[in-house]
């Protein structure tokens, strides 16, 4: 436990500052409907450090901070200019291809460069596992600095971001506020984007602004339920990432999407009229138990028509059951499954082995001689290959029982599923009526 | 006027013996330095991977496919390393430069490799290294064999220049003998010594100097470590008292530099092929770099 605080603390201190400032973007993100524009603006920066890096500055260097703002700058005027583009198109067009052109001309600049593809790499996958205490004072120090600039500045910004066209403000203004706007989120994604990634700070930007507006239309109440739910989230994907082992950007990206599917549920059978809840419970009991059976029905068909092929939900009965394929066979297929198996075990075993006798020979006792390497690696190729061997044998038994399952399973499998369908659709049909 | 016939004249003789010269192309930077010390001024050697870049994220362009075409010799990493040459043999489509014909080197035949997983290439948890271990070439007893192999295509590709060939590789290996010794006294000291790597680029390496890798921060290649497997390591590393981290020049640090912070020993950049660092120009400098830098990295903090 005192492992995964000591490694776990800082990432999270540093998302909790990330979910303040980026779900507060978020809601004007949405209000202004364009929810690509962070990716654009954070790939615009990205471009901005790449040509530092390609020109020999390091990429937390004062040169390339100013690089990478340039183009922020940039990118915050061409955004700037797209409220004129949407006489013709969606803004969101406009926003995807300044995306995809500035992340070609990224690597365009970074294939000439040395270690380029790192650099791409961080920026996709970003490294918040491994943040350091400078980077958060850092974040802390600019965060608040932002924070403070738009909350004096509130009044205009919120009314540019909601309205389409603003009464009362000239179309300068309107334009100076937008530039306003853009660049300060530009200066906010361009730092987060080299510690987060670009997918986790569009996590933070997007899915707690969305879970607020699920709740609520009022600015506060937004902005509370979407904090909560950010910290939350994060602390779960941390977590997560660290219980189950799992790379920690994808694992907190996949525990905010989890959160909103958990808030969609909550808001359909919690948070409604009473009259409401009652149907949108029955309608979410119908829909699981439609899905499962259809889900049955499909795997069934797909068993009796293919049996040897991948069958996702017979291999979740089999795990489940402890229904192996082996019970399906006749005496002697099963004795040559259960030795394939025995045998698998064994052939890894004597790998494994000589794995380890090898690398321990590496640095203890005396070294092995080059013969003696050879014939280790030869040995352990012809286990593995006995291993695969192994495999084939229980794939070709495997497929044996499918295809006698599809009978014994399979068909009553299908009566069973086509029933149940035809309860449901007629108890629904009940209800209609009544 | 006569300066420029001159320079005219120079540029002829120099331009001269490059277009007699066979062209070598290998697939990285470290085949291509081996090639360099067999060939001398026999071969104009071409690579296909720049220096620093990962080899098996590597993807080609047309230049290359222009580059292999134009090739008298072949020379690749083999073992599923450089996978995607197949294809592009395959479009060029000369039977000379295919497997088994002669314009076509594979290196590692005949080395003892390590870490086999079986005869063909398996791509087992995104890891791409099919057969075996591809980082040979950090054994320098390995170049012994390699540069064989090398000469041995060479002689068939040039019969007539046998007697260069064969002089050209004896230079070179007395070279590599001699500093071999001196590399083998520099590190004697810190046999058994344990480290933990970024990758598992040093498993030759380690056997030649007798070093023990205790574990990886990034066990399949561009997959972000988990945190357990970070805490893992601190505490694996705490226990082993592992005494430095080694990292590879062409990834991202921030794991490494925050492990051997942890730990409180050196973080260790070396470098896993010619070119990827500034001091790494040739095969011979690329071991020499790599062996005073650990040497001095573990010398700091021995007691």
């Amino acid at each position: 436990m005192e492992g995964a605080l000591s490694v776990l603390l800082l990432p999270f201190t540093v998302s909790v500052a990330f979910v303040l400032i980026h779900a507060y973007f978020g809601v004007h993100v949405l209000r202004r409907n364009i929810v690509f524009a962070d990716l654009a603006l954070a790939q615009l920066s990205a471009l901005g450090a790449s040509v530092a890096f390609a020109n020999g500055y390091a990429p937390a260097s004062p040169a390339g901070f100013g690089y990478a703002l340039l183009f922020t700058a940039i990118g915050a005027a061409l955004l700037t200019l797209s409220r004129g583009v949407t006489r013709f198109v969606s803004r969101e067009a406009f926003v995807g291809i300044l995306y995809v052109v500035a992340t070609a001309a990224t690597i365009l600049v970074v294939d000439r460069s040395p270690q380029g593809a790192e650099h791409v790499k961080r920026i996709l996958i970003g490294s918040i596992l491994t943040v350091e205490p400078a980077d958060l004072a850092k974040f802390v120090a600019l965060y608040a600095a932002i924070g403070l600039l738009h909350w004096v500045l509130r009044r205009p910004l919120l009314s540019v971001s909601s309205e389409s066209r603003p009464e009362g403000r000239s179309a300068l203004a309107v334009s100076a506020w937008d530039f306003v706007f853009f660049l300060s989120f530009g200066v906010v994604v361009t730092s987060s984007v080299t510690t987060a990634g670009v997918l986790l700070v569009f996590s933070f930007l997007i899915v707690p602004a969305v879970i607020g507006a699920i709740f609520s239309r009022q600015l506060l109440v937004v902005l509370l339920v979407a904090w909560s739910v950010g910290i939350l989230s994060s602390a779960a994907g941390l977590a997560g990432s660290y219980v189950l082992d799992l790379p920690t950007g994808a694992a907190m990206v996949a525990a905010f999407g989890l959160s909103l599917v958990i808030a969609g549920l909550v808001k359909a059978l919690i948070f409604t009229d009473a009259g409401q809840r009652y149907a949108n419970w029955r309608m979410a009991a119908c829909a699981i138990a439609a899905s499962a059976l259809v889900l049955v029905l499909l795997s069934s068909l797909w068993l009796i028509i293919n049996p040897t092929a991948d069958q996702p939900l017979a291999a979740v009965f089999e795990r489940a059951t402890g229904l192996g394929p082996a019970h399906f066979l006749g005496e002697r297929d099963r004795d040559t499954y259960e030795s394939a198996t025995r045998d698998m075990v064994r052939f890894q075993g004597e790998v494994d082995r000589l794995n380890s006798q090898e690398k321990a020979a590496r640095y203890q006792g005396a070294p092995l001689p080059d013969d003696e390497i050879r014939r280790i690696a030869s040995y352990q190729q012809s286990f593995s290959e006995m291993t695969r061997g192994e495999q084939f044998v229980q794939e070709v038994l495997r497929g044996k029982a499918r295809s006698r399952e599809r009978w014994t399973v399979g068909l009553p499998a299908i009566v069973v599923a086509i029933l149940g369908l035809g309860l449901l659709a007629r108890s629904l049909r009940r209800n209609r009526s009544t | 006027m006569l300066g420029l016939v001159l320079a005219a004249g120079a540029a002829i003789m120099t331009a001269a013996p490059v277009a007699a010269a066979l062209r070598v192309v290998a697939t990285t930077t470290d085949m291509a330095a081996l090639v360099a010390v067999v060939g001398g001024d026999l071969v104009e050697v071409e690579t296909i991977v720049p220096p620093a870049t990962d080899p098996e994220a590597f993807e080609p362009r047309p230049s290359d496919l222009d580059r292999v075409r134009h090739a008298s010799l072949l020379v690749r990493v083999g073992l599923g390393y450089d996978f995607w040459l197949d294809a592009l043999i395959n479009q060029v489509g000369d039977k000379r430069l295919m497997r088994g014909g002669e314009g076509y080197l594979d290196a590692s035949t005949g080395l003892p490799l390590l870490e086999i997983r079986g005869q063909s290439v398996v791509n087992e948890g995104g890891h791409a290294h099919g057969v075996a271990n591809p980082h040979y070439w950090l054994d320098p007893a390995n170049a012994v064999i390699v540069t064989a192999g090398i000469a041995e295509a060479l002689f068939r590709v040039a019969p007539a220049e046998r007697n260069r060939i064969f002089a050209n590789r004896e230079h070179f290996l007395a070279e590599l003998a001699a500093r071999r010794q001196r590399w083998s006294a520099m590190l004697a000291p810190f046999a058994g010594v344990k480290l933990i790597a970024y990758h598992n680029s040093w498993p030759y390496f380690a056997r030649r100097f007798r070093l023990d890798v205790i574990d990886f921060i990034e066990p399949k290649p561009g997959v972000a470590p988990s945190p357990a497997h970070v805490a893992h390591l601190i505490g694996e590393g705490r226990e082993a008292k592992v005494r430095a981290i080694v990292h590879e020049p062409y990834e991202p640090e921030d794991a490494s530099r925050l492990l051997a912070q942890k730990l409180g020993v050196p973080f260790v950049r070396l470098a896993t092929s010619v070119g990827s660092l500034p001091q790494t120009r040739d095969y011979l400098a690329l071991l020499e770099f790599n062996v005073a830098t650990l040497a001095r990295a573990l010398s700091e903090r021995s007691p």
